[in-house]
């Protein structure tokens, strides 16, 4: 059985009242969602309740799912919808030296592939929200284009047009970062 | 630097990150577990979207009867040809879209502002062709009627496609709220075409179109202090 006819059977038996297939559905996704929110600049602790939350709502609208139909753009299109609740509730002062204590290490002095992960955390800290969050699930979570659309509500060209946008920024800025680091010629 | 490069540099991001809390996880799955009861999956989006197209018809329809059918009475059979296929597309589509907004994770059919300004367009291209009587006589004093007449219909067809969805769930609230305002709009304008005998092109071009965005509008505005409120409850202390 496939990864996706798998959780397309957990969530059915799971409308059926399957306690075991709930706990199943629990495990399994839990830290792939936990991920989509760290990788959006959400602090650990926030990202454990919105984990909760999820799951929640999850539960209270579990009857929307029809079966046959793909498991994750259903499942990320409800985080989507509780992260940017969660947005409008959270104090933007708050969140912010939230994001300093929390956030992405980058250390001062990194080398090589280290250095570069950091870059790469400030480059997604600044991509806009609906770039990264394109990014995350093709990338991160692994989902397909067609998926990625019928989660965030749009069309697969525009998820397109988002991942390619985000790329292009991503590698001006990796790219940058190496001729900056790259040893110049010349007196020491 | 590759594409290749930076998908590598994101799944190493990616994995640096701490793991979720497997205390956390039991805890969750526990609670889901013991609370596990079976539900009712929602009917299969043909039937929501048909049951949807129904209700706005037989509201439209039944409407114009109440106040006299007195402008399909007076339209030509090739008046009759344009009109009401390019409305019941438009309804058909709206329908699907209502449906597809009341289930996370489903294909929309078109984005609701893409619905909005095209259905607009395709009415106004429509009118536009048939009718060329240019006269104004009042303009405002009839358009307010008709617009009036149109948005009350809504009303009704709102609740009709807000009970068929009620045990949906908007993951973008503002969105759906205006494809259902689009949509019961949609079935204001199918009325005033059966009711209103006033043919004059800029009359039906710009009050009787206008029912679709304004009552599109006032379906989001719906939405958004159905939203607040909600939210409001949900809120701590």
């Amino acid at each position: 059985m496939d990864s996706d006819s798998d959780l397309t059977f957990l969530m059915a038996r799971y409308q059926l009242g399957d306690s075991g297939a709930a706990a199943a559905l629990v495990h399994r996704l839990s830290p792939q969602l936990h991920r989509f929110f760290l990788m959006q600049y959400i602090s650990r602790r926030h990202a454990d309740d919105l984990l909760q939350e999820t799951w929640l709502r999850i539960h209270q609208v579990r009857h929307t799912y029809r079966r046959g139909q793909p498991v994750l753009p259903w499942l990320y299109a409800i985080a989507r919808n509780v992260r940017v609740d969660h947005y409008r509730k959270a104090h933007r002062a708050e969140s912010r030296e939230e994001r300093l204590e929390e956030g992405f290490d980058i250390p001062q002095a990194a080398q090589g592939d280290m250095a570069q992960e950091a870059e790469l955390g400030r480059l997604l800290a600044g991509l806009p929200e609906s770039q990264r969050e394109v990014i995350v699930m093709l990338k991160v979570s692994g989902m397909s284009l067609d998926e990625v659309a019928r989660a965030t509500s749009s069309s697969v060209g525009s998820v397109k047009q988002k991942a390619h946008r985000a790329y292009e920024t991503l590698r001006k800025g990796l790219a940058g970062m190496r001729t900056a680091s790259a040893p110049r010629g010349g007196l020491a | 630097m590759k594409d290749q490069e930076i998908d590598n540099l994101l799944k190493r991001a990616a994995g640096a990150q701490p793991e979720v809390d497997a205390a956390l996880v039991d805890g969750v799955a526990r609670s889901l577990g013991s609370s596990a009861r079976p539900v009712r999956p929602l009917p299969p989006a043909w039937l929501l979207g048909g049951a949807l197209v129904l209700v706005c018809v037989s509201m439209a329809v039944a409407g114009a009867m109440i106040l006299g059918p007195f402008g399909f009475r007076k339209m030509s059979a090739v008046d009759m040809a344009a009109i009401f296929p390019v409305l019941g597309l438009l309804i058909w589509v709206a329908s699907a879209l209502c449906a597809a907004e009341a289930v996370p994770g489903s294909p929309r059919p078109v984005a609701p502002w893409v619905l909005g300004v095209c259905g607009c367009l395709a009415l106004a291209a429509v009118f536009g062709l048939l009718f060329h009587d240019y006269g104004t006589e009042s303009f405002v004093a009839q358009g307010i009627r008709c617009l009036t007449a149109g948005l009350v219909q809504a009303v009704p067809a709102s609740a009709g496609t807000w009970w068929v969805l009620r045990r949906g769930f908007a993951v973008n609230s503002l969105a759906a709220g205006f494809a259902q305002g689009a949509l019961a709009g949609l079935a204001g304008v199918t009325m005033l075409e059966i009711h209103c005998p006033n043919f004059e092109t800029w009359h039906v071009i710009v009050w009787h179109i206008s029912v679709l965005p304004v009552s599109g509008a006032l379906g989001m505005v719906v939405a958004w202090i159905g939203a607040h409120r909600s939210r409001g409850r949900a809120a701590p202390g």
